[in-house]
Order: C-alpha cells, then sequence, then structure tokens
C-alpha cells in the first residue's frame, strides 16, 4: 500500500511543476473599432486572430464596432468575468477604459494597441507601420510624373502624421521635387467621403494617391482617372488593378501567436511592444510590374536595410514644414518624440488640424 | 378599406396602451428572432443571451442604470418639446454642447471645490444644452424654419464643433496628440452611490422626472402646453403667448438633454473626447415616444432600451451578431407602438351589407 | 484656382449631387401628395445595399440599380402602411423608419463591407460631351447621372398637366374637397409615398453602384437628411430641386478642394459647410413666406370619414 502511494506521490510530483508552466486552455479576446469586414485595420487584427483561433488549446471570440469610451469599458468588463485569460483592445480610445478594468483583475493579462498607458498586468503594442509608408514613399516618388503626391488621411493623430511624414521623406529619398498635398476626411471608413478626397487630390496635380483610411474609395478613384495609387492594410489590388503599386499592410499573426505563448508558458510580463519590419508585423504588398525593377531593387534593399537597423526613417536632418530642423543631422528621432508627432516634414502641404 | 369602418374614439383608450406597448414589443422580438434565424443564428438562444446579458446579473443591471441616465434626461427633454409638439431631433447635439460646456467649467476651474465646481459645470452645461435648443426655437418663430430640420443639421454642426474643440485648444498635451480634454480633475466628477458603479446623475434623473411630471400634471402652464400643441387655436387662450411656449420648451429641451452630456462626461469618461457621441439623443426619441411622454413611463423604457443596448453587446460576444441589431429592435419596437396605437385610438367597425 | 480646377470642381458636383437630387425628388413626390417621410435616410441606406447586393449578386448594375429602387419602395411602403393604414404620426414613423431603415442594412450588410460589386464608370455622350466647359461638366458622367437629368422635367410635367398630378397634389392641398369630388386620396397618398421610395433608393443605389462601387455601413452619411430639407428649399418645385442638389454636392466637393490647394483653415470647421448651409438656405426660404407652398395638409392624417 505505502508503495503505491509512494509511487503516486512521486508521479504527481513529477508532473505538477509541468502543469503549472502550461496552461491547457486559454481564452483570448480581442474588441475591434470598427467592422472586422472593412478590408482594414479589424480586418487585419481579425486575420491574426483567426491564425491563433487556429492553434491547439486556443479559443478566441471578439466584438467589433465598439465606441471607444463607457461601452468599452463594458465589454471589456465582460470579457473578464467570463474569464478570458488574454484580452486585446485594438483602438487608442480603449486605453483608460481598459486600465480601469485592468486594476480589478491583476490575474488577467491585458495588452492594449497603439497607446501609452501601462499597468502591472497591462501591456501596450503597435507596429512601426512607419517604416513600410517610408518603403511606399519611394515607389510613389519615382512613379509620380507631376511630383504631386495625394494623401487621403483619416485623424490628425500620431500615427496618421507619422505615417505622412515617412511616405513623404521616402519619395524625396528619390524625387526631391516630390510635394505630398493631404486632406482630411474625419473617417476611417467612408468609401464616399474618401473617394471624393482623392478625386480633389487628383484635381490638383496628383497622380499618385496614398490613404489612411480602411476602404477602397480612394484606389477606385485613382483607377478611374487612370492614374496611380498606394493602397493601406492590405493589398487593394482586386479594387484598382491598373493603379495600384504597393501597400502598406499589417500582419500581426506573429506578435499574437507569441502573446498567447508567453501566457501560456507564465511568462507573460507588461511591457511595450513596437515591432517592425523586423519582425514582419508591417510589410509592404507585392510591388506592382509597372514599377521599373530597379525600383523594386532599391524598395527591397531599403527594407533589408531597416530590418538590419543600418538605416532608420527618421534619421536628421529633418526639418518641418516651416523650415525649422525638427531633427538635427547624425540623429535619429527617439520614439517618444515619434510617438507624440505632430508636425508636417518639408514637402508636405496640409495642416497638422 | 373595404367593408370595414374605421371610426374616431372619442376618448383614447387608457390601459389597453400598455398592452399595446407589450404587443408592440413581443411582434418586434419575433421579427428580430425571425432576421437572426435567417443569419444561422438560433433566435432562441440568441433571446435568452439577450436578456441575460442585459438583466441577468447585478452588474448588468447596474450597467443598464448607469446608461439609463443619459437616455432617461434627454428622453425628458425630448418629451417636453413633444408635448408642444415641437419636434426636437435634436437632442443628440445639445447632449454634446452640454458636455462641451460642463467641460469648459472643469478645465478652466479644476482647483475649485466640488461644492462649487459640480453646480458650476451643471450651470455650465444648461446654459450651453439651453442655448443649442433656443437657436432653432427662435428660428421657428421668427423665420418659420422647420425644427426638425434645424434641429438635426445643428447635431452635426455640434459634433463637429466637439471633435474641433478636442483636437485643438482643449487637446491633453500629455495625450499623445490624441483628441481628448485633460481627465477631469477629482472634485468635476460626480461620485459614485456607495459601493455601485451607478453615480449620483441618477439622483438628478430622479429629481427632474420629479419636477416635469409635477409640471406637467399640476400646473397650468404644463395644461397649456398640452393643449396648445394638440390645437394651435387653443394656443390663443393660454397665457403666454405660443411664442414664448416654443422658447420655453426648446431651452429646456436642450438644458435637459445638456444635462445628460453634463453627466456623462464628467461621471462616466471623466473627460470629453470624441466617443461621448454613442446616439442618445436619437435613442430619447424613441423611448419619449414609446412612454407616451410620461415621466415615469420614460424611466422604465429608458431602463428597457438600455439594457437592450447592453444584451446587444452580449449578443456580440455570444453570437458574433453584427453591431447594428439593436438598431433593427428600437425601429422596430416603435413601428410596432405606433401601429398598435390605431387601435388605441380608433374602433373597427363592420359597414352593414348595402 | 485654376480654371481646370474649378470646371472639375462643377463635374464633381453634378456627381455628388445626384444622390441628394434622386432623394430630394422622391420626397417632394411624397410630401405633395400629404405625406411626410422623415425615413429617407433610412431608406437611401437600404436602396444603397439592395443595389449592391443586387448587382453583386446578378452581375447587372442596371438591375442592382432597380432593385435598390424597389427595396426603397418597400421600406417607404411601411410607413404608409403606418401612416395611412394606422394613422399612426407621421413625424415619428418617419423617424422610426431612419432608425429601421439604417439598422437593418447595417446589419444585413455587415458581411459585405470590403467588397465591390460591378457598377456603372462614366461614359462620355457622344457629340454633347465635346461642348466646351458645358460638355465637361454634364456629360462626361455615367448613366445614372444621365437618367437622374430626365426625371425633374418629367415630374414637373406631372404635377402641372396630367390628371394624375393634379389629383396627387389635391390629397396634399385639399383633401376633404378632393375626397368629397370623389377622389380617392389614399391611393394617391399610397402612390406619393411608394413613389418617393422608390426614388430614394434609387439614390442609395447610386452610391453603392456609380459614385463608389462600394458598401459601408452609413455610406449615406446624412444626405437623405438634407434632401428631406432641400425639399422646402426647392419649395416642392422638382426644377428647383436640381439647383438644391448640385448646390450641396458642390459645398461637399469643395471643401475637399479648399483641403487639397493647402488651406489652415481646421477641416473640422471645413466639414460644417453643408450642414450650416442647409440651416441657412432653410431659413431663408422659410423666411420670405414661400414656406406657405408647403402642401396645406403635409404631415397631417386624413381622419376617416363616418
Amino acid at each position: 500500500m505505502k508503495r503505491i502511494l509512494l509511487i503516486i506521490m512521486a508521479g504527481i510530483l513529477a508532473w505538477s511543476p509541468a502543469a503549472a508552466e502550461e496552461k491547457k486552455e486559454i481564452k483570448v479576446g480581442f474588441i475591434y473599432v470598427s467592422p472586422v469586414g472593412d478590408a482594414g485595420w479589424s480586418y487585419a487584427h481579425n486575420e491574426a486572430r483567426k491564425a491563433i483561433d487556429g492553434m491547439e488549446g486556443v479559443e478566441t471570440a471578439f466584438v467589433e464596432s465598439v465606441p471607444e469610451g463607457p461601452d468599452s469599458e463594458r465589454v471589456i468588463l465582460n470579457m473578464a468575468r467570463k474569464d478570458f485569460d488574454l484580452i486585446f483592445a485594438t483602438s487608442f480610445g480603449y486605453m483608460d477604459p481598459m486600465l480601469k478594468v485592468a486594476k480589478r483583475f491583476p490575474d488577467i493579462a491585458f495588452m492594449h494597441c497603439s497607446g501609452f498607458k501601462t499597468a502591472p498586468n497591462m501591456g501596450t503594442y503597435f507596429g512601426r507601420m512607419y517604416q513600410a509608408r517610408y518603403l511606399s514613399g519611394i515607389v510613389a516618388g519615382a512613379m509620380t510624373k507631376t511630383d504631386t503626391l495625394g494623401y487621403v488621411a483619416a485623424f490628425p493623430i500620431p500615427e496618421v502624421i507619422r505615417g505622412i511624414n515617412a511616405f513623404a521623406l521616402g519619395a524625396q529619398a528619390v524625387n526631391p521635387e516630390a510635394k505630398v498635398r493631404v486632406v482630411w476626411t474625419k473617417t476611417w471608413y467612408d468609401p464616399a467621403t474618401e473617394k471624393e478626397a482623392a478625386k480633389s487630390l487628383l484635381d490638383v496635380g496628383a497622380d499618385v494617391i496614398a490613404q489612411h483610411q480602411d476602404s477602397p474609395g480612394p484606389q477606385e478613384a485613382a483607377q478611374q482617372r487612370e492614374v496611380y495609387s498606394i493602397g493601406y492594410n492590405t493589398d487593394m489590388s482586386p479594387f484598382a488593378p491598373e493603379a495600384h503599386l504597393v501597400a502598406p499592410v499589417w500582419n500581426w499573426t506573429p506578435f499574437y501567436k507569441e502573446m498567447v505563448h508567453q501566457v501560456r508558458t507564465g511568462n507573460w510580463e507588461s511591457k511595450s511592444y513596437w515591432w517592425g519590419l523586423e519582425k514582419g508585423i508591417v510589410d509592404i504588398s507585392p510591388i506592382s510590374d509597372r514599377v521599373p525593377v530597379d525600383i523594386r531593387e532599391k524598395v527591397l534593399d531599403k527594407k533589408a536595410e531597416i530590418i538590419a537597423d543600418t538605416f532608420s526613417v527618421f534619421t536628421g536632418p529633418i526639418k518641418d514644414q516651416q523650415g525649422k530642423v525638427r531633427i538635427p543631422e547624425g540623429n535619429s528621432a527617439a520614439d517618444a518624440e515619434l510617438l507624440g508627432m505632430d508636425w508636417f516634414v518639408e514637402g508636405v502641404i496640409g495642416t497638422t488640424k | 378599406m373595404g367593408r370595414i369602418r374605421v371610426i374616431k374614439r372619442q376618448e383614447p383608450l387608457g390601459w389597453p396602451s400598455c398592452l399595446v406597448v407589450l404587443g408592440a414589443a413581443g411582434v418586434s422580438l419575433v421579427l428580430s428572432g425571425i432576421l437572426l434565424g435567417l443569419q444561422d443564428r438560433p433566435p432562441l438562444t440568441a433571446t435568452a443571451i439577450l436578456f441575460q446579458g442585459a438583466f441577468g446579473s447585478a452588474w448588468a443591471i447596474e450597467d443598464c442604470l448607469i446608461k439609463a441616465v443619459p437616455i432617461y434626461l434627454c428622453s425628458l427633454g425630448v418629451a417636453v418639446a413633444f408635448r408642444l409638439q415641437i419636434w426636437n431631433i435634436g437632442a443628440e447635439g445639445q447632449f454634446a454642447l452640454g458636455a462641451i460646456g460642463a467641460t469648459a467649467a472643469a478645465l478652466y476651474f479644476p482647483e475649485l471645490s466640488w461644492l462649487l465646481l459640480l453646480p458650476a459645470m451643471a450651470l455650465a452645461a444648461f446654459l450651453a444644452g439651453g442655448f443649442w435648443g433656443l437657436i432653432p426655437a427662435l428660428l421657428k418663430i421668427h423665420m418659420r424654419a422647420n425644427e426638425i430640420i434645424v434641429t438635426l443639421m445643428m447635431n452635426y454642426i455640434a459634433i463637429l464643433f466637439l471633435d474641433y474643440l478636442v483636437y485643438g485648444v482643449w487637446k491633453d498635451p500629455a495625450s499623445f496628440g490624441f483628441p481628448m480634454t485633460p481627465t477631469f480633475s477629482e472634485s468635476a466628477i460626480v461620485g459614485r452611490i456607495g459601493d455601485t458603479n451607478i453615480n449620483w446623475g441618477l439622483a438628478l434623473c430622479g429629481i427632474c422626472g420629479l419636477l416635469v411630471w409635477i409640471f406637467f400634471r399640476f400646473t397650468l402652464l404644463g395644461y397649456e402646453l398640452k393643449a396648445s400643441g394638440e390645437n394651435v387655436r387653443a394656443a390663443r387662450y393660454a397665457r403666454l403667448p405660443y411664442e414664448r411656449l416654443v422658447i420655453l420648451v426648446m431651452v429646456l429641451s436642450g438644458a435637459l438633454a445638456g444635462w445628460a452630456g453634463f453627466i456623462e462626461a464628467s461621471a462616466t469618461l471623466n473627460r470629453l473626447q470624441p466617443s461621448i457621441m454613442v446616439g442618445y439623443g436619437y435613442t430619447a426619441i424613441v423611448v419619449a415616444w414609446l412612454a407616451r411622454l410620461n415621466p415615469l413611463y420614460i424611466g422604465l423604457a429608458s431602463f428597457l432600451l438600455a439594457g437592450l443596448r447592453v444584451g446587444v453587446e452580449n449578443l456580440q460576444l455570444e453570437l458574433q451578431v453584427p453591431a447594428a441589431f439593436g438598431q433593427i429592435m428600437e425601429g422596430l419596437i416603435l413601428l410596432t407602438v405606433l401601429a398598435g396605437g390605431f387601435f388605441t385610438e380608433y374602433r373597427l367597425r363592420l359597414r352593414p351589407r348595402p | 484656382m485654376t480654371w481646370e480646377i474649378l470646371i472639375s470642381l462643377l463635374a464633381a458636383t453634378v456627381q455628388s449631387g445626384t444622390p441628394i437630387l434622386y432623394a430630394t425628388l422622391g420626397e417632394i413626390f411624397t410630401e405633395r401628395s400629404g405625406i411626410l417621410n422623415l425615413g429617407v435616410e433610412g431608406i437611401m441606406l437600404v436602396g444603397a445595399l439592395a443595389g449592391f447586393l443586387g448587382a453583386k449578386f446578378t452581375g447587372s448594375p442596371i438591375l442592382g440599380f432597380v432593385l435598390g429602387g424597389v427595396f426603397g419602395l418597400g421600406l417607404a411602403g411601411l410607413h404608409g402602411l403606418i401612416c395611412i393604414g394606422f394613422h399612426g404620426n407621421q413625424v415619428v414613423s418617419g423617424l422610426a423608419l431612419t432608425i429601421l431603415g439604417t439598422g437593418l442594412a447595417n446589419y444585413l450588410g455587415t458581411p459585405f463591407i470590403g467588397q465591390s460589386a460591378p457598377g456603372f464608370s462614366p461614359m462620355p455622350v457622344p457629340i454633347l460631351s465635346r461642348i466646351p466647359i458645358l460638355g465637361e461638366i454634364f456629360f462626361h458622367h455615367d448613366f445614372l447621372i444621365y437618367f437622374s437629368y430626365l426625371i425633374p422635367p418629367m415630374m414637373w410635367l406631372f404635377f402641372r398637366y396630367t390628371r394624375w398630378g393634379l389629383g396627387l397634389r389635391a390629397a396634399g392641398e385639399h383633401p376633404e374637397a378632393a375626397a368629397a369630388a370623389g377622389l380617392n386620396i389614399y391611393r394617391f397618398r399610397w402612390a406619393g409615398v411608394l413613389t418617393g421610395g422608390f426614388l430614394a433608393g434609387l439614390g442609395g443605389a447610386y452610391l453603392s453602384l456609380a459614385y463608389t462601387h462600394l458598401w459601408t455601413s452609413g455610406l449615406t452619411a446624412g444626405r437623405g437628411w438634407i434632401a428631406v430639407a432641400l425639399v422646402i428649399f426647392a419649395f416642392w418645385n422638382p426644377l428647383r430641386a436640381v439647383l438644391g442638389a448640385y448646390l450641396f454636392g458642390g459645398v461637399m466637393a469643395f471643401q475637399f478642394r479648399l483641403q487639397a490647394l493647402g488651406t489652415d483653415l481646421p477641416s473640422s470647421l471645413l466639414l460644417m459647410l453643408p450642414y450650416g448651409l442647409t440651416i441657412i438656405v432653410l431659413v431663408l426660404s422659410s423666411w420670405r413666406g414661400r414656406g406657405d407652398q408647403a402642401p396645406a395638409f403635409l404631415g397631417m392624417n386624413v381622419e376617416p370619414s363616418e
């Protein structure tokens, strides 16, 4: 009898540390600010969610179109109460609500996208989309014949401004005469409005249209006028087969997989992640054949340089619209500067309001 | 209309209107269930999830009460205007202006003690919301401009104005460029009742509701509003000229919605940001109509429609039902109640055979 | 602004104003018969979705366009049922319809966001499009815009010179007298509300089949409400509605071009222009007393006679 007990106890002792390391099943929740079908921001997050949903022992759920503010707090709270282990909130405005909930549920891992507030159990994450935008800028700058690039912009927040600046810098690197004109639509997904904005840019002479919104409206405008376009979030060439040159895209799968892994093995801790091209979080879609080979190679070379960290997009000297030097020669902008960017570089025409 | 005669009743039926509302709600549920079924979602389970999400737990009920507060105040305002048959569709914009007013007070006087600051914010919200209601009233009286269109357009303008402020002069320097005001100081935040999540805005609802009820039921002016609304000629016999009545109701209406904005900015969000706008002003219209403009029923209807919003979120989480489902139910309920109202206003008789 | 930019702006004005034009014309037709339909926004959105899905699944944009109208008509039928059949309050019923229509369209359309459908593309009219300036502004558009040129004069002729037009107007101006004269007021009102819904649905379908080839929730973005206001601006006259619709299309197009040219004005303020202009236009139209051009019994249900 005693021997059997000893064997059993030995077995349990041998087994338990492993059990403490691996949570067998985890529930991961996602909150999106727009519908997942928007072929854009939320769509990209959702594709990654589907990827991890396929993993063994991982159960996911999501709520879409959640307005920022108290509604989001309730949704996050709901998920927390239903014993989700890991919750991702994919919009800046979810920051405070998530923080409030995180304080009440110290055992759950909370990850907030595009924000800056953290807690012992709440981290932040984002992607260096500006790197991909820089690359797309090279393509645009090389392909424009009028030296005017049009940018249909969403809301005057730092990530959009940063993207525009990186785009402009990329264009100017191959075409110092290139100018970027900016129109704000104050929408994330309104094809009619965004197409109209693109048309207005085309009317003032732009022959490459880039965008920050999620709808293919601007792409359609470019296609109809037989000029070029740069997509966003996903490869938008189905909407503009002759116009679409390239698109900066998101790929959250590597990040989400990493987070899931950390939570399952008990290694998760609150950190601020800002991954870029090197981890594959951001990328560019395949470049269209319409772009000459040498430009394509230039882009890919630059991409390799960024990945190898031998080139940084926001390296001085960089001046703002008024000509003032914002990033001195030889300096590279610090992350904090980038996160709060509220000025345009030289060569961008438009306001940041 | 065939062989059926339709005769207007002398007095609309009273008690069966409850049945009508219940019946209408039931029909809407069934129709919504069919819609869900069309998209391969089990209707009965979905209904259960809807109810469970809205009322199935203590915290769910708390959430409903919290959400009901702004809906209630907006709806009270809408009811005041509708009583005079002034179709104020502008609760949404008046809500925004109230939030803006309260925020202004909070941002410019953060060091004041709450005893002074909260009333100051309430006053600012009252004035701002009231002002936003006054403009359509004046345009209606002096220029005969249709208040439906004016108030509606002013909703859009109000929201854009809010955007302008939070992207510009009121933007929090610490917010990394994101559009939001700095967080309000402690003394600018309407506190919670005891241990719950519910804020003292609920008390404000109670007080306003009581006052409006007394106003409607027991004051001469309140009676005159109703009479003038139904019959413009009767309005000539009221003590106040019609024009003054219009101004009165629109200012009150705007002010009440403004208070809803104040509570939402202060207690729920603790700051001002664009996402404060979630359509309470429009839901308020549905609520006011369902409740037949009665402050007590408005309370019930606000609670139920808040519950609808909360329950729909649960539906999203569990069954991936698109967010617009709640709107469908709101629209259906209102339409079915309107249709049902027919039976309390009219009688049906068979026409005698020729 | 150079000449070319001005001409592009005017051409964009026509494109931008067309959905509003369809909806305004529809609402004029409805209101002339005495029914106030505030559900235009919801009807347009439903029409947009129906048109989009119709074109997507049948492969034919024209069929999609017609379907947009049909579904708009269907939704307007609900309004007719509530107001004409059940004597419901027209203001509230219209609002409920907006909520329902918007909710239905957004709900059913959610799976289709991010997809495109076959649509209409610009086809310059032979000969006419060669006319300097005017040709560029009016004849370089798609079929749906050309179709919209036909409706205002047809509607004007209908109201002015046909017996049915007269009957419809009577239903809105003197329903009791007309009923006494033997006209079936209800039938005219039904015709009014259904036709109005059909046209509003067409306006919505234009957005998802020609203006863009895409669908999204909230595609109409308040155009339905602007249409309701424009009816007053147009003094219920279909020809004047054209002026109003293009004016609004113009303002919407203009504020983007202003930004594109590079202005320091904050975009929030620029975006307010269409709505502010609507109010100004409404006030001026109503103030000059011509608000009395409204059909006398607009918005009032006809009490059933004994």
